[in-house]
């Protein structure tokens, strides 16, 4: 396994959107309502958090029709991926790890 | 949850806020390790499935694996839909991580059950061993996607 190189990322740190990519690293795709609920808090604050993500390459948003209701899903994308990993690493290397 | 924003390009994080940010990271990962395991019926249903799909070539009817297929297609489609609609989320299979060994062990006994089986049943005539296969691999796949589960599970609680 290669090592990442740590590296700050303000886009990823702010928060809650660190939580929304350590929960999305954590799976291939979840459901928005998903992240909504765990991160708590309202549609429109979230929206507005993965619009930001979206349009750094970080994340990518996809709509589903599914028996009649829009489910939208969210991934990261994998420069998000290894934005994120890199930002967990120098969270490390801060904290001494 | 507190933490510095850049400050002339250099985050203005400290330890103590780093260490806050990486133990709220950790929990939420550990919520969702409470939520990832999927129903004992769900794993019945892709034993069933893919005894079902194997066993179709000991029918020796041409059509009956190319229903087959179609179904077990249908049926997984489905039943990803089931766990996304149960948990929120999608996890492949063959994703990178420690569940990589639970792959490849199922990818091993996919082959070793199946080549052996192939030869009997389609070059030998020895008819039910698809069959038997499927058996196998129905009973396999059901263990090896529990075995999965707890690999990933326990990863996400950081217990590896």
């Amino acid at each position: 396994m290669t090592a990442v190189e740590p590296r700050f990322d303000a886009v990823v740190h702010a928060p809650p959107r660190l939580q929304i990519c350590g929960l999305l690293a954590a799976v291939d795709t979840m459901e928005f309502a998903t992240v909504r609920d765990a991160v708590a808090v309202s549609d429109s604050v979230l929206s507005k958090h993965v619009k930001q993500l979206e349009d750094a390459g970080y994340v990518q948003v996809r709509k589903a029709t599914i028996a009649s209701r829009q489910r939208t899903s969210l991934a990261l994308t994998k420069a998000g991926r290894a934005a994120f990993d890199a930002h967990v690493a120098e969270l490390r290397r801060i904290v001494g790890g | 949850m507190t933490g510095g924003t850049p400050l002339g390009g250099e985050p203005a994080v400290d330890p103590q806020a780093a260490a806050a940010h990486l133990a709220a990271l950790q929990a939420d990962r550990a919520a969702l390790a409470d939520r990832a395991m999927q129903p004992w019926w769900y794993d019945a249903l892709l034993g069933l499935m893919t005894f079902g799909f194997f066993a179709s070539y000991s029918l020796w009817f041409p059509w009956a694996p190319v229903v087959a297929v179609v179904l077990y297609g249908a049926g997984a489609r489905w039943l990803m839909s089931v766990y996304r609609r149960l948990t929120g989320t999608w996890v492949s299979g063959d994703r990178p991580g420690p569940t990589r060994r639970a792959w490849r062990v199922w990818t091993v006994c996919s082959v070793a059950v199946l080549v052996p089986a192939m030869v009997l049943e389609l070059l030998l005539d020895v008819r039910g061993a698809m069959a038997v296969a499927g058996a196998v691999l129905g009973i396999g796949i059901v263990l090896i996607s529990r075995w999965w589960s707890r690999i990933y599970i326990a990863e996400l609680r950081g217990e590896r």
